[in-house]
């Protein structure tokens, strides 16, 4: 049994720690606003901040760190992925190594020239549609594309919570064959911006206290053609796309959970040092320091768990059940760091300005409600009855 | 003391079920279909309210209902918190995931129980679909993505 990391990946790891404490965190103020007046918070970075950002992780050779090395990216492994997105996750500056979606990993030749390279450069913003108005899930999705004169004519309303930006396309999930159901008659088109019958609106910039909040997007498809050559992937296929890299992606998430969980602890540490109540500093009564061991425990169990996994998918084991474990662990051990970091605060866990308040929003939007934990813990339960050992 | 005995649901299953399979939050029958306060109620009032069934106006059901949580604008309409405002703001497009029927006080513990042995195993049946076999796509991964 071996947990030392290998030492190519220290290396990365300490690149990225030094490039988040050096250039983002005193960026934080910038992206929070002004520690007493929140109304001139920003969602992004200014875009020349960013373009300097990004030259800079180009200079690391760091850009694209979760693309695979064939479509332009580094190609780090799972864990290394896991290792960056622990670090990065400990600031809430949103910048990335050059992330990409895998379901646009499945690109052809020619779509990899207009659409891929331009996503991964930052050139253009890939709007994923997936999800539509009053809809949850996939079963009775409404937008259809129907085949007409060699290309597709789509019809529907999407939603989108991509980043927009000037130039843009969106990949697009649109039933073909609606007799085949979700998984087997649904194609993903990619459709350029200023395609006629495409239209996106909500796209507007919002200031103030307003920015804190995500809207989605709205795009709405009316006769919009499509040609056959901008179809990703095979149709019929949109719910196969990324297959291969889509599973780590949920270990990558966790990373981020415990990145975020370990900021947490550091500002509650920092907290509980300097503060001080009854002529004693808060550090010194049980309770507190109760609650930092709860923290640090759980941070510990949760970021072995991340690794294993990691190392897991690395080998090219299945990793399904892992990484539903960890999901479900990470998200639950989030919400508790949060409860604890609460008692070092002195303040519930969803006071604005507040760390937890910040990192957990950042850390927990994609499994935050019931339904999702309740997915993963049917994962885990379907394997153990089915006989297999934990 | 002793709880007073709670409503038996065998007397009321087929009017139960009915409720619980129409298209609208079943909170407010289903509290009726309860035995009210308990005599033992901690308020501090005088008049004696063991057996009455009214809506109290906690909000619970309206805080539990996932329609709700993802079309916030129908919380604009009004400004009440009972279960006749859900019923109004909500009406056709409940999800029939009895939610607010496990969130209310005033509903009898048998009742929920019912729910919770009789109805809950649906929404396995949703987790399933989403989920599919070892080698289907696992949906959840796209709308992660989609999200994150």
């Amino acid at each position: 049994m071996d947990f030392d990391i290998p030492e190519e990946l220290k290396m990365v790891q300490s690149m990225v720690r030094d490039f988040t404490t050096e250039q983002l965190k005193p960026l934080e103020r910038i992206v929070l606003g002004r520690a007493a007046d929140l109304s001139d918070t920003q969602m992004y970075l200014p875009l020349e901040k960013e373009q300097e950002l990004m030259g800079m992780a180009r200079g690391m050779g760091l850009w694209g760190v979760n693309v695979p090395e064939e479509l332009g990216g580094v190609g780090l492994n799972v864990l290394g992925n896991c290792l960056v997105e622990e670090e990065l996750a400990q600031t809430v500056v949103p910048f990335g190594f050059g992330d990409v979606t895998p379901i646009l990993f499945d690109c052809n030749e020619r779509q990899r020239e207009a659409y891929f390279s331009p996503v991964l450069n930052r050139e253009k913003n890939a709007y994923l549609a997936l999800m539509e108005p009053d809809k949850e899930g996939f079963e009775g999705m409404e937008m259809k594309a129907e085949k007409m004169n060699g290309g597709y004519v789509l019809n529907g309303k999407k939603l989108s919570l991509s980043r927009a930006g000037e130039d843009y396309f969106a990949a697009v999930f649109a039933v073909t064959d609606s007799a085949r159901g979700p998984r087997e008659g649904m194609t993903c088109f990619l459709v350029d911006k200023g395609t006629s019958g495409f239209a996106v609106s909500g796209t507007e910039t919002i200031t103030g206290w307003q920015a804190r909040e995500r809207r989605p997007m709205s795009l709405v498809f009316d006769q919009c053609r499509v040609a056959a050559g901008n179809v990703l992937g095979e149709e019929g296929k949109a719910l196969h796309l990324g297959n291969k890299w889509l599973p780590s992606r949920r270990i990558v998430r966790s990373a981020r959970c415990v990145g975020a969980a370990q900021r947490i602890l550091d500002e509650s540490t920092i907290e509980a040092q300097t503060w001080t109540s009854f002529g004693q500093f808060i550090s010194g009564r049980p309770s507190v320091r109760a609650a930092l061991a709860d923290i640090a425990t759980n941070i510990h169990a949760a970021r072995l768990m991340v690794y294993e996994t990691a190392w897991k998918a690395d080998q090219g084991e299945s990793i399904r059940r892992e990484a539903a474990m960890l999901k479900l662990f990470a998200t639950q051990m989030i919400h508790s760091v949060a409860d604890n970091a609460a008692h070092i605060f002195n303040a519930p866990s969803y006071v604005g300005g507040l760390p937890m308040e910040r990192f957990c929003r950042n850390a927990l939007a994609m499994s935050s409600t019931e339904f999702a934990l309740q997915l993963q813990r049917n994962i885990i339960a379907r394997d153990i009855l089915k006989g297999l050992k934990v | 003391m002793p709880l007073r005995e709670q409503r038996d649901v065998e007397e009321i299953e087929r009017v139960l079920n009915h409720v619980l399979n129409t298209a609208s939050p079943p909170v407010a029958r289903c509290r009726l279909l309860s035995t009210g306060f308990n005599p033992g109620h901690a308020l501090n009032i005088t008049e004696d309210i063991a057996g009455h069934k009214e809506c109290i106006g906690c909000g619970n059901c309206v805080d539990a209902c996932p329609f709700l949580f993802r079309e916030p604008s129908r919380y604009e309409k009004t400004e009440q918190r009972t279960s006749m405002a859900l019923e109004s703001i909500v009406g056709a497009d409940c999800d029939l995931c009895d939610a607010c029927v496990l969130a209310c006080p005033q509903v009898d513990t048998t009742i929920k129980n019912y729910v919770v042995q009789h109805r809950m195993i649906e929404v396995m049946s949703r987790l399933e679909q989403r989920i599919g076999d070892e080698d289907e796509p696992d949906l959840d991964l796209f709308t992660e993505e989609a999200i994150g």
